[in-house]
C-alpha cells in the first residue's frame, strides 16, 4: 500500500485546526465516521470484570460488591442503614414502650 | 478531540493499589470513547467491544507501569491501538480463506452505496451531504493499510495533536505527518473513483 517513490519522512504541510478548516476530505471523513455519541447495547464492564476474574483465577472481582453494576455509593447505603436502625430503635426502644 | 478529562492522580493511585471500584469508574468513564475509536479502526462495533474489553484488562494488568510521562488518555489510546493492530493481523489470517466472499460483500456494499448513474446525482454539495457518500467513505477507510488508517483516524476523527499521535503510535513526527497526508490522498482517490466526482 505504501508508495515506494515517496520517502516516509518527507516533510508535509502543517494542517493545524479542526478538520473542517483543513481539507474537505478530512471534513468528510470526520462526518462519515462520527457515528452515535453512545454505543448501543449494554456496557462492557461486566465482560471486563469476568475476564479479569478468570485471568486472575478469582483474585479480583470475585465478590458481588465489586462486580455490581449498581452506581449506589457506599455513603448512600450507610445513610439508609442508619435510618433503618433509627426506626428500629424508636419502634422497639424506650420511646416506643411508653 | 483529545480525551478531555484525564483521571486525577488520586484515581490513578487507587488503580495502582488494585481498587476494584476505581477500576469500575475508569471503565465507565472511558468505554464509550475507546469502543468508538476501535470501531473506527476495525469497522465493526461488536468486534470493537470485544477488543475494548481486552484493552481494559491490559490496563488493569499494566497500570503500575504508567509513569505519567504522557497523559493517561494517551497511554490508554496506545494500548488500544497496539491491541487493535494485533487483532487486525489475526483477523486477516483467520479470514484469509474467506477473502473472495469478503470482496464480494464489499463490492455489493459499494454497489448499493454508489449513486445509480450520473443523471440522478444532483449537485455535488447535495451528494456530499448524503448518506451514500458517507457509506462509501466508511468502506474506503477500511480498505486503507491499517497503519495509515490509524494515523488518519487519530488525526481527522479523534482530532489528536501530532505529538499525541507520535506517542500513541511510537512513530517519528515526519512519518506520522507523511502517513496522514498520504492516507488522505489515497482515501480521496478511492472515494472520488466511486463517486465519479471531485471532492471539493
Amino acid at each position: 500500500m505504501t508508495d515506494p517513490q515517496v520517502p516516509e519522512d518527507e516533510p508535509m504541510p502543517e494542517d493545524e485546526g479542526p478538520p473542517s478548516s483543513r481539507d474537505p476530505m478530512a471534513s468528510l471523513l470526520k462526518r462519515s465516521l462520527a457515528g452515535p455519541t453512545t454505543t448501543s447495547g449494554p456496557g462492557i464492564l461486566p465482560g471486563v470484570q469476568r475476564r479479569i476474574r478468570r485471568r486472575s483465577r478469582g483474585k479480583f472481582f470475585a465478590d458481588g460488591w465489586s462486580t455490581s453494576n449498581a452506581r449506589m455509593s457506599t455513603g448512600l447505603i450507610a445513610v439508609a442503614m442508619l435510618l433503618v436502625l433509627a426506626l428500629a430503635y424508636f419502634a422497639l426502644g424506650p420511646v416506643g414502650i411508653q | 478531540m483529545a480525551l478531555p478529562d484525564d483521571p486525577d492522580t488520586r484515581l490513578i493511585e487507587r488503580l495502582v493499589a488494585r481498587d476494584e471500584r476505581a477500576f469500575n469508574e475508569l471503565v465507565r468513564a472511558y468505554e464509550g470513547r475507546i469502543v468508538r475509536l476501535l470501531a473506527r479502526m476495525v469497522g465493526n462495533e461488536e468486534e470493537a467491544k470485544d477488543l475494548a474489553q481486552d484493552v481494559f484488562v491490559q490496563v488493569f494488568k499494566a497500570i503500575s507501569s504508567f509513569r505519567g510521562d504522557s497523559k493517561f488518555s494517551t497511554w490508554l489510546y496506545r494500548i488500544a491501538v497496539n491491541l487493535c493492530k494485533n487483532r487486525v493481523k489475526y483477523l486477516r489470517v483467520r479470514h484469509a480463506n474467506e477473502q473472495d466472499e469478503l470482496d464480494s460483500v464489499t463490492e455489493k456494499s459499494l454497489g448499493d452505496a454508489r449513486p445509480a448513474g450520473g443523471a440522478g446525482l444532483g449537485r455535488p454539495d447535495e451528494q456530499m451531504a448524503g448518506k451514500q457518500v458517507e457509506r462509501i467513505v466508511q468502506v474506503a477507510i477500511q480498505e486503507l493499510e491499517p497503519s495509515f488508517r490509524e494515523c488518519l483516524v487519530l488525526r481527522d476523527v479523534e482530532e489528536l495533536s501530532y505529538e499525541e499521535i507520535e506517542q500513541i503510535t511510537g512513530l517519528p513526527a515526519g512519518t506520522v505527518k507523511s502517513r496522514i497526508h498520504r492516507a488522505r490522498a489515497m482515501l480521496r482517490e478511492k472515494v472520488e473513483r466511486e463517486l465519479g466526482e471531485k471532492i471539493r
